[in-house]
């Protein structure tokens, strides 16, 4: 059985700039209630908590865009994402407890699992179910990644998530990858696919053929970069692997209200997306990369490829200036 | 005047200022190192809780009273003490202060307890909340290495800037240089570089952000800041921040701006610079660790240099 998870309204508001409106939340929810998808995760693109200048200032505060999703959820549940080191306990968590979140997804850098310990731990011990995220899990060897979920899991995460932050991996990586998580673990395994370099799709299928049981997707990839995997495209190829899915009906409806309401901002696999996700660099900074490396008149291409080399993780936005002013002045 | 003194002046009196160091994990390790190379300081004393710390087996034969039994072990010491340094944790914090003002001694607290008062030595006698006691008990709280790296940016731009609705600080350091304490504090961090934040601005939107980068080599400190307000004046911002950059830098070398005040976006300024730490113990990676300590060498300074004077007028 997978759970289908939806981060349209969260990843899809990377590419929306982070303009998501309560009233889109409210009309995309109603279907995603119908639809038999899981949970739909919903926020700050960076997760709740991180609006800032840093990544990216929110429209609407979280708070708005959780009330407006719990209104309309009932089956289906309502997920954060958050950030230690963006989002705290104290502001960030505890309203979102009272806001009635269902899942709290807590997540790190691969290799910074420690700094989540409180958190998962806080929100363990307040009987809500909480998932670890490995964000940028290309980023790190299988022995650490594997070392590195299995912190998570004792901290008391009942699943970890591998988001390909950077949209880096081929099928083979996920096959490697989800495989083993599933045998060394003893939680549930998660697998977000990111778009760049194509095989989105092929990705999460690989991840569900390797029984990871919590798949995300997004609407029309709505996401971060070249955007995610596309919801209905997954489910689809899942009907005809397995001959059992959700129906595709309303699928297609979110799909479609995505790309009738924000049609100047589908992602899609462009040049530029190959080269960060050939790079391993964080598809968040897609933005950035595309205003800076014209302000400093320097290619894109250049500005990816400094950025892989440097190896900067999400919320080094501001270092991307930096970097472009080097390149300007070589 | 004591800003007015230099540093050749110093010292005043042939005393040096006589301190312990508490706590000997990687900070107050790389302080006693600072300590011992700093003409004006003589450490009498480095205590831990196991005779065995490797930190405590590096001052062998170094500093004059190597001691494992806890605050408690300083007893015989405080008569010749000026003040003491407090690298342990929140926890113990709030025990050392209680001893230290029985014993009528300042301390300096280099742990995220928030019990004493958020100093950053750049501006002290320039802003408001900055001021060193009058009195010999005190108690410095170094606040973070985000709040050490923001505030002469934050002051400069805000001081220059009318209605301040925004301030936020983002710093990025290096995954090695953040130890046990840092990864498991990492929300009271936020809590302590924002609330220092608000006492320097009197602004309450401001939020802070702590990025962990595992890059090899180890990246070098940044803190970026950013501020919102009405409008500014750019041209006193950049000679502000230049010159109060200059003045972090005479004692914390590596403070660098790196990326001047500019205008990002309508009613936003933003600057960032680097720290490169000196290398006494920690690597030079760890200039998040580095600012802590100088500001602390710094702080007492200022604090003994400004007491030790005002005695002597009163003795005049």
């Amino acid at each position: 059985m997978i759970s289908f998870y939806d981060v349209t309204l969260r990843d899809g508001n990377h590419a929306l700039r982070h303009t998501l409106t309560p009233d889109f939340v409210r009309e995309y929810c109603q279907i995603a209630e119908q639809s038999g998808v899981w949970a739909v995760e919903v926020g700050h693109g960076n997760g709740i908590g991180a609006s800032s200048f840093l990544v990216g200032k929110a429209k609407t505060d979280d708070n708005s865009l959780l009330a407006a999703a719990r209104e309309s959820l009932n089956k289906v549940k309502l997920a954060i994402h958050a950030i230690p080191g963006f989002a705290t306990i104290k502001r960030d968590l505890i309203p979102a407890i009272k806001s009635g979140v269902d899942i709290f997804r807590i997540g790190t850098h691969v290799t910074e699992v420690t700094t989540a310990q409180k958190h998962v731990e806080f929100l363990s011990a307040q009987n809500q179910t909480v998932h670890g995220v490995l964000m940028m899990s290309h980023a790190i060897d299988l022995k650490g990644l594997v070392s590195q979920a299995k912190l998570m899991a004792s901290y008391g995460a009942s699943a970890v998530v591998l988001m390909d932050s950077a949209g880096n991996y081929v099928p083979k990586d996920v096959v490697a990858r989800v495989a083993a998580l599933k045998q060394e673990i003893g939680v549930q395994v998660g697998f977000h696919a990111h778009n760049n370099l194509g095989v989105g799709v092929s990705n999460a299928i690989s991840a569900i053929e390797n029984d990871a049981t919590i798949i995300d997707g997004s609407s029309m990839g709505l996401g971060a970069g070249a955007g995610n995997a596309p919801l209905e495209s997954i489910i689809v190829n899942y009907r005809r692997m397995t001959g059992s899915a959700p129906p595709l009906d309303k699928f297609l409806e979110m799909s479609h209200l995505v790309e009738m309401k924000y049609p100047e901002f589908l992602p899609r696999t462009t040049s530029s997306s190959i080269q960060s996700g050939d790079a391993g660099v964080f598809s968040g900074f897609a933005p950035q990369v595309r205003q800076l490396a014209a302000e400093f008149g320097v290619s894109q291409e250049d500005l990816w490829q400094e950025l892989g080399k440097r190896r900067l993780v999400a919320g080094q936005e501001s270092m991307i200036r930096e970097i472009a002013q080097d390149l300007m002045n070589l | 005047m004591r800003t007015l003194l230099s540093r050749e002046v110093w010292p005043m009196s042939n005393d040096k200022i006589k301190v312990a160091v508490i706590g000997t994990g990687n900070i107050g390790t790389d302080l006693c190192e600072r300590l011992l190379k700093d003409p004006k300081f003589e450490v009498l004393a480095f205590v831990g809780r196991r005779s065995t710390s490797s930190g405590l087996m590096r001052m062998s034969g170094r500093v004059p009273n190597l001691l494992d039994s806890g605050i408690e072990s300083l007893e015989p010491l405080w008569a010749q003490l000026d003040g003491v340094f407090d690298a342990t944790s929140a926890s113990a914090h709030a025990e050392h202060w209680a001893i230290v003002q029985q014993h009528k001694r300042w301390i300096i607290d280099l742990t995220p307890s928030r019990i004493g008062k958020q100093l950053v030595p750049v501006l002290i006698d320039k802003s408001a909340s900055m001021k060193i006691s009058t009195e010999n008990v005190a108690n410095y709280s170094m606040i973070t290495c985000g709040g050490q790296s923001s505030a002469a940016l934050i002051y400069a731009i805000t001081k220059h800037a009318k209605s301040v609705e925004e301030v936020e600080i983002s710093s990025s350091i290096a995954s090695l240089s953040a130890g046990p304490a840092t990864r498991n504090n990492i929300d009271e961090y936020i809590d302590s570089t924002e609330n220092m934040a608000t006492l320097l601005t009197g602004c309450s939107a401001v939020k802070s952000i702590l990025v962990l980068n595992p890059a090899e080599p180890p990246v070098m400190m940044r803190t970026t800041v950013h501020v919102r307000a009405a409008n500014f004046d750019l041209v006193q911002i950049l000679k502000e921040t230049r010159d109060l950059v200059a003045k972090v830098k005479s004692y914390v070398p590596g403070y660098d701006l790196v990326v001047e005040p500019h205008v990002a976006g309508s009613g936003q300024i933003s600057a960032t610079v680097k720290v490169l730490g000196s290398g006494y113990y920690l690597p030079e990676y760890s200039g998040n660790l580095d600012i802590i300590n100088a500001a602390a060498v710094e702080t007492a300074t200022q604090h003994v240099q400004a007491n030790r004077l005002k005695d002597a007028r009163i003795k005049s």
